[in-house]
This record gives structure tokens, sequence and C-alpha cells, in this order.
């Protein structure tokens, strides 16, 4: 809001040629304050989750509150709700100071606030009522990922604009980080996210199986890069020079390490699908761009840390300085564990256990939630124009915050490398020495409830800033306005001296915007472009035979259900994993698979050679009561899936959509796929009946739709000789 | 500290100055071993010289089946002899332990029969009834009716466990008993 100004002031401030600047403050604090309410949510599920794979009656036998569909909820809140009105309210905040100027359109400004509530708001609602896309981290359906595109450009074009109008003629490191943020979120964001509609919350990803795979983590990857990486640095540059008053360590540095960091961390996403069935070239390269991205990463790190040099005292007395060299450190912990875990080696250990969880947890919870409540400390008091109310409530929050991280990243670290043992040990015979999963997953529940212990001591933290704000903005003085600042008007141009190399660089923010892009083009199209064809993968005409009707519609109940938050569908290029669940997982296996199920954690086992095993008796109990077919099983039960009926019409919209993208249906099943699905249903409703199942009007219930989808899992190759054998090892 | 250190660039953003410092020479060779390991790696994998994962499971696999042949197979014992053992009421307790976790979800609780056969009656629709022949078919299960093979889940131990369990169940008369499938052994 703009106060106007006395005429005489103005004319004087014209003469000295200074211009007076009123930064808003009151979307900085509408961020900030949403950033508190998401956080609250976002912990709170979190916690929710965690006990209920602790202690799976927590799951309630209630349809939308099951881990498969709160888990989502939590990824998402997580990140672009807490974490993303975090950025928004650091990028508003430090952008105006930087540049000397106010936001570009305050319209713009608003309507970026209130678009992203909604949005958070859809996706509150859509998520526990099943509305998925199964793809991790964009589980959102199509109309919300419009809505995530529209709202970001128009976050963008303010953002940009506010850079164009500045009154400094160089953008700081800080602003550097911001842009490619804006940038590479926005490319990441609509690639991954290119779907085909069915109806108006239901889609198919355009990409298929391998393909897919690859985009969702070059996606997913780059979400933790783009999302909670680069924007925080950027934070950091920020506000941790601000808050100790000291210069930055190395200006040299900050250039090399994120030019570096942004070229290759868009590299690095194949190591989410090291030993899988994606091309060993790509695994490779995933892998040892991983390994290069732990120097640049450190970069940030070093730069943060050393710029506290000469004031370490303030990290005994400062409990905003405890918060920031505790998230930089956390960074550093993460980003040298994360190189570790792309090693093919290491990953064989880590790859679908509770270590991932626990790195990723690391990061988000030291790093990006500690470097927020650094910055809303910081914020706070300075937007309202106080002092916050308690120094020790800040001091507390910060030892029992620090106490959750901690017994949450040993405990989940023990759980994985325990569990990822388990699975490969081997006795002297040749055999598994944990044949059975549920065994290696019975291990690891103890340590399962320490980490929700640690979950819950850092929401009680949480809880505690909370109160400590609370008070704060209510000593507040009565009568806020926004920051008023003098600055010179002619600043941009008061700089004539030739420059050269990066520095003229800064100057300069359309090139310097565009190079950005380049730098993660470039890896991008060389590590997606050749999956695009997947023709030379798949040698064969027609390896597989695509779904049935039916097959499709349990499809979707599993993507709905969430049941890839627990459960894989590759068998890796690993012995113990074909002891385990059979031959390795194959490319065409898959390239019927919209979206990809490949998953990133066993929970439960991989499913992707399930079909058959069991017969169809087996699935109806197992779904209805996971622990009257294996005895201590956490699985939720599902028992909705045997009273919600299917909705056959929409098979037949599905099948020609999936036709229209290329799989191969004849015309009649297409034209009646609905009587197709209908004919196979009664055919394993049937088989249950005889079996002494006598539920009435069993044939529409979507429980036979998902055996049916259970009992295709790895049956879909087209036999041919013995290609279809057992391994050498044989199958299990 | 050498002289170059903490020399001000003259930056100067909303108050937050930058100095000029070199990059740290242990950052830089960090980054440098990585790109050179970076290299290596790929060249090793790329050329033909690095096996590929699918060679690396080959190799893998057969060094199991290397394994399980020395071990060979357990000795086929006698029935006599396995009738002995059976009779041991701590393998008779392992087995019922396995029984409930494995089989009871297609044979029943009891043994009486589900989705797949009773199991107490004198109808046998694979072998006859010895311990023998429920030793075989635990271990290679019926896998086209549904019976999954337990050889690698369970050990030699548990599987004789399981089948002595089983015979120790014969003329049990559970309730509700499914109706008799095969052929009636005498």
């Amino acid at each position: 809001m703009m106060n106007p100004m006395k005429g005489a002031n103005v004319e004087s401030l014209k003469n000295n040629n200074l211009v007076k600047v009123v930064y808003d403050d009151k979307i900085v604090k509408a961020f900030l304050l949403a950033t508190m309410v998401f956080a609250g949510i976002a912990f709170l599920v979190g916690v929710l989750v965690a006990f209920q794979l602790s202690y799976w009656p927590l799951n309630l036998n209630m349809e939308w509150f099951t881990f498969g569909r709160m888990r989502p909820l939590h990824t998402n809140a997580a990140i672009f709700a807490f974490a993303g009105n975090a950025i928004f309210a650091g990028i508003y905040y430090s952008t105006q100071r930087l540049c000397k100027t106010r936001m570009f359109n305050d319209t713009l400004s608003w309507l970026h606030f209130w678009g992203w509530q909604a949005i958070i708001l859809s996706a509150a609602i859509t998520l526990p009522l099943g509305y998925s896309q199964g793809k991790e981290y964009a589980e959102l359906e199509w109309p919300i990922d419009i809505a995530i595109a529209v709202f970001w450009v128009i976050f963008a074009v303010n953002f940009f604009g506010t850079l164009l109008r500045r009154r400094e003629k160089h953008i700081y490191v800080a602003l550097w980080f911001y842009i490619s943020t804006i940038i590479t979120v926005a490319m990441l964001h609509i690639v991954n996210s290119i779907e085909y509609p069915v109806s108006f919350l239901k889609s198919y990803p355009v990409w298929a199986g391998v393909q897919d795979a690859m985009i969702q983590w070059w996606y997913g990857h780059n979400a933790v890069a783009f999302f909670l990486t680069t924007p925080f640095l950027g934070l950091m540059y920020y506000f941790i020079p601000k808050a100790v008053n000291r210069p930055v360590y190395s200006y040299r540095l900050s250039i090399v390490h994120f030019w570096a960091l942004i070229f290759i961390y868009i590299w690095a996403g194949p190591h989410h699908l090291l030993y899988t069935a994606l091309p060993d070239w790509a695994q490779t390269f995933g892998m040892v761009f991983s390994v290069m991205l732990w120097a640049p990463s450190w970069g940030g790190m070093i730069n943060g840390l050393l710029t506290l040099r000469g004031v370490w005292h303030l990290l005994r007395t400062d409990p905003i300085i405890k918060f920031f060299v505790t998230a930089v450190t956390f960074y550093g912990m993460s980003t040298f564990e994360g190189p570790l875990l792309s090693i093919k080696s290491v990953s064989h250990i880590a790859h679908y256990t509770d270590w991932i969880i626990g790195h990723v947890h690391g990061g988000t919870l030291g790093w990006n939630g500690f470097m927020v409540f650094g910055m809303t400390y910081f914020l706070i008091p300075k937007l309202w124009r106080t002092e916050m109310y308690s120094k020790s409530l800040m001091v507390s929050h910060f030892w029992i915050g620090f106490t959750g991280i901690i017994l949450y990243y040993v405990s989940m670290a023990a759980a994985g490398i325990t569990q990822g043992l388990m699975w490969r040990a081997m006795d002297g015979n040749g055999n598994l020495l944990y044949p059975d999963f549920v065994e290696t997953v019975l291990k690891i529940v103890p340590l399962y409830w320490v980490r929700a212990i640690g979950g819950t001591l850092y929401l009680v933290g949480f809880f505690i800033m909370c109160y400590n704000v609370y008070k704060t903005i209510q000593m507040a003085p009565a009568h806020q306005a926004d920051t008023e600042v003098l600055v010179a008007a002619t600043e941009k141009e008061s700089h004539s001296e030739p420059e050269t190399g990066h520095r003229r660089l800064e100057g300069l923010v359309p090139t310097f915007s565009v190079l950005a892009f380049l730098a993660v083009f470039v890896g991008s199209v060389l590590e997606i472009y050749p999956s695009l064809n997947l023709k030379q993968y798949i040698k064969d005409e027609a390896p597989v035979a695509p779904y049935t009707p039916l097959e499709i519609a349990g499809r979707d109940i599993y993507i709905k259900e969430g049941c890839y938050t627990c459960h894989s569908q590759m068998i890796r290029q690993l012995a113990d994993d074909v002891l385990r669940f059979g031959k390795p997982s194959t490319i065409s296996e898959s390239m019927y698979d919209r979206p990809f199920q490949w998953g990133s954690k066993r929970t439960g086992p991989d499913l992707a050679r399930v079909g058959k095993k069991y017969p169809n008796l087996w699935h109806y109990k197992h779904m209805l009561d996971p622990r009257s077919v294996t005895p201590k099983s956490i699985m939720p039960n599902y028992p909705w899936l045997a009273d919600n009926t299917i909705d056959f019409i929409s098979i037949r919209k599905k099948v020609s959509v999936m036709n229209a993208m290329g799989v191969p249906y004849d015309e009649k099943t297409i034209a009646q796929a609905d009587v197709v699905a209908e004919n196979e249903a009664k055919v394993i409703a049937k088989d249950l009946a005889d079996q002494g199942i006598t539920q009435p009007g069993l044939e529409r219930k979507e429980i036979v739709a998902l055996i049916a989808y259970m009992q295709a899992l790895g049956q879909k190759e087209k036999k041919k000789g013995d290609d279809n054998g057992k391994t050498v090892a044989g199958s299990l | 500290m050498s002289n170059e250190m903490d020399r001000d660039t003259g930056h100067d953003y909303d108050g937050i100055k930058e100095f000029d410092n070199p990059l740290p020479g242990w950052w830089l060779l960090t980054f440098y071993a990585t790109i050179i390991f970076a290299f290596l790696y790929v060249i090793h994998y790329e050329s033909g010289s690095g096996n590929t994962l699918k060679k690396d499971l080959e190799i893998a696999l057969a060094q199991i089946e290397a394994v399980k042949a020395t071990a060979g197979p357990a000795p086929l014992e006698s029935e006599d002899k396995l009738l002995e053992k059976a009779k041991d009421p701590q393998l008779l307790a392992v087995g019922a332990e396995h029984f409930q976790s494995k089989c009871a979800s297609c044979h029943g609780n009891e043994l009486q029969g589900l989705i797949g056969p009773n199991l107490t009656d004198n109808f046998w629709i694979h072998g006859k009834g010895t311990i023998t022949d429920m030793v075989a078919t635990v271990r290679t299960g019926i896998p086209e009716k549904g019976m999954p093979p337990w050889e690698g889940i369970l050990k030699n131990e548990e599987v004789l466990a399981v089948a002595s369990f089983i015979h120790s169940k014969l003329g049990s008369n559970p309730p509700n008993p499914k109706e008799p499938q095969g052929t009636k052994v005498e």
C-alpha cells in the first residue's frame, strides 16, 4: 500500500536523485502465515502416516484415511504447500530489497497468493478422495496441473518484471538461484504433466513405461533440486549474511557452484532407477552425475558456513543462527549422502528401503525445515515491527526439533540398512536367508515407532513456534505499515566502467536467464530424447498383450489407492531380487503402463510377477483382511473394495483413450469395452463363488477388477517357445 | 591465511557484501576428482570393458547355481525313517506354526480344505498321502492350480516339519470339511 507522500518531500527527494520505495510487506506476511498453516498440516499428516506404518489399525478401515492416500497428501503438502509458501515469502521479501523496488504488480502478487492456496486446497480435497495420477509428487490431476502452470507463470511474470525494474545494476547470487528455480520448475512440471484427460478428474500420461519412468524421475529428482535446493540456497544467501551481518565468504565460489550445480543436477534423475530395466547407459550417467554433484552442492554449504567466520559465538547466543547453521549442516550431510546412495552398489542395499526415507527427511526436516524456521524467526519481528515474544521458546523449539530429526534419521537409516541386508542375505546352500518378506518388515517395525516419536517431537517444536509467533504478533504495535526506504533513483545507470565476464552477465537478466535455461535444458534433452523412441529398446512388434478392459479398471483402482507408495513393480537385475520375485522385469513388460508403477519403496513385496501366484480367493481375502492370509502383515484392510461398484461405462472411454495413445485394441474391444469387462468380471466372480464367497452382486465390485489386474501382473508377455521359462534359480 | 583472503569485492546488495576469496583447494580437488572418476567410469562401462548389468546378474546367478549344485538336494530318506522323525513334538510344533502362517489361508486352519483340498481325509489328488509325497508337494507346489512351491522359502527341515504336521492330522475329522477330491487311498 503506497502511502501518499508529502509534496515538499517529493520535491526534495527528486532534487537529491532519491526516490522513496515502499516494499510490499503484506504479501510477505500472507505467504509467511500460509507457510505456518500448511507446515502444521504437512507435519501432522506426516506424523499420522508414520504411526500408520507402526500400527496398521490406525488406517481405521476408512477409504480416504489409509496410508496410500495420506502419503501423497503428506508429500504434496510438505513440498508444495509448506516449502512452496516459504519460498514465496522469502523471495517476495528479499527480491524487493535486492532490487530496491516494490514487486512489479500487486495484483499479480495477490493472484499468485490466492491461486496457490486454491491449488493446495484442491489437492487437500482430491488426494484423500483418491484422484491421483499415481506419479510421485505429481499426483494432482490435470485441471490442477493446469492451474499450477498458470499460477507459476503469473509468479514468473511478477518476479521477472521486478528484476527488470530494479534499481541495482547487478543481480545478487540469491536472485540467480531464484531465476533458475522459476525457469526449471516450469519446464519440469509442464513436461512431466503432459497427459490425456479421460474425464474431469482422470487422465493418463502420454509417456508410457520406461519413458514415463525416465521423465518422472527427471522431474522427481529435480523437484528436490529446484524446489527444495536452489530456492533455499537463494534464501540462504540472503538471510544468513543478513542475520550475522557478515560478508559472503566467496563471490567466486558462488559463481562456480551455481553454474555447476544447475548444470549437473538435471542429469542425476536416473539414480532413482539403478539396476532397473532402464538402459544401462542412462543408469551410468545418472550415477556419475550424482557423484559429480557432491562438490557443487558443498560449495553452497561452504559459502553458507564460512560466512559466519568471526561470529561463531552467535551460534551459542542467537537461536536464529542455531537454526541456520544446523540447516546448512544438514544440507551438507544430505548432499554427501545423496551421491553416496547413487553409487550402484550402495543403491543395491538402500534402494526401496527406509534409508531413502531417512535421507529425504534429513534434507526436508533439517535443511528446508530449519531454514524456514530461522527465516520465520528473522522475519516475524521485522515485518511486525517488534521483538520475538520469547527467546527461550525459540531455543526449546530448536532442541526439541533437532532431537526429532536425529531420532528420525537414525531410526530410518538403521531400518533401511537392516532390511536391505536381510533382503540380500543368503544361506550356505544358495537360498535366501529371509525368504518371507513379512519377516524383514516385522524386524524394523520397532524402528517405525522410533521414527514416529521423532516426527512427533518435530511437530511439538513447531507448535512451540506457533505459540511464540502468535504471542509476538499479539504484542505488535496496532498500526502496521509497509517498509519505506529511500534509494538512489539512477543507481542502475550510475556504473559506467566497462565490465567483463560474469560481472557483466549479472547486469543482463535476459541473457542470464537464457543461459540458466540452457544449462538445465541440455542435460534434459540428451538424457530424455533417446527414450522417446521406445522402439529401439523393444525389438518385437508386439511382445506383450495390452491390459484387458477390466484390468485397466483394476489398475486405476491400484493407482487410486496409492498401492505404489508401498509396492514396487520392478524386479531389479540383482540376484537377490530374482531369487525372491522372479526374473528381472523388462522394458517391454511395462510398455503400455500409463503411468508406470515401478515404485520407489518396498514396504510390502514387489508385485511385478504376482500374477497367477495365488488363487483369486487369496487376493479376495487378502484385500479385505491381509492378516487372514499373511499373519502379522502391516497392510491396511480395504473392505470398501467389496462394496464400491465398478463404473463399467467409464472403461469404454479409458480403452479408447489408451487406443488413441497407440495401445493396440481391436475395434470390438474398444466399442464394447464395458461389456468385455463385465464378462471378465463374471468369470472371476464365479470362481470366487465356487470357493464359497457368496456375496451377491460381487461381479460388479471393485475388488474383482483389482483381482483381474493383480492376476495380470507379469503374465502379459506373449509366450514363444521356452522364452517364458523360469530363471536358472527358479521363480517365486 | 594468505594475503589474498577476505579481499572485498565492493559489491553491496541491501547491505550484503561479498568477499572475493579463492575457491578452497580441497574443494576444487574433490570436484576434479569426481569429474575424473566420472569419465573413467563411463569409459569403462560404455566401452564394453565393464560388465553390463545383465552380464553381472548372469554371473551372480551362476555362482548361486554352483553353490546349490554342491549343496545338492536333501538325501531322500525312506518313508519309515521320515515317520520316525515325524513323531518329534518339537518338529510338529514348528510345522504347525508354518502351516498356520503359510498353508492355512488355502487349506483351512483345521486342514479341512478351503481353496485347496481337505488334507485330513483319505482322498488324495497328488500322491498317496505318504510323508514322502507331502514333502514333494510342499517343495515343488502345484503351480498350475495356484499352490506355490515352498522350496526356497522353507528350509529342508521346515518342509519336513510341515509334512509331519499334516501327516499327524490325518483322520482328525475337523468340522465343515471340504468334499473329498482325488482318489481314495485305503
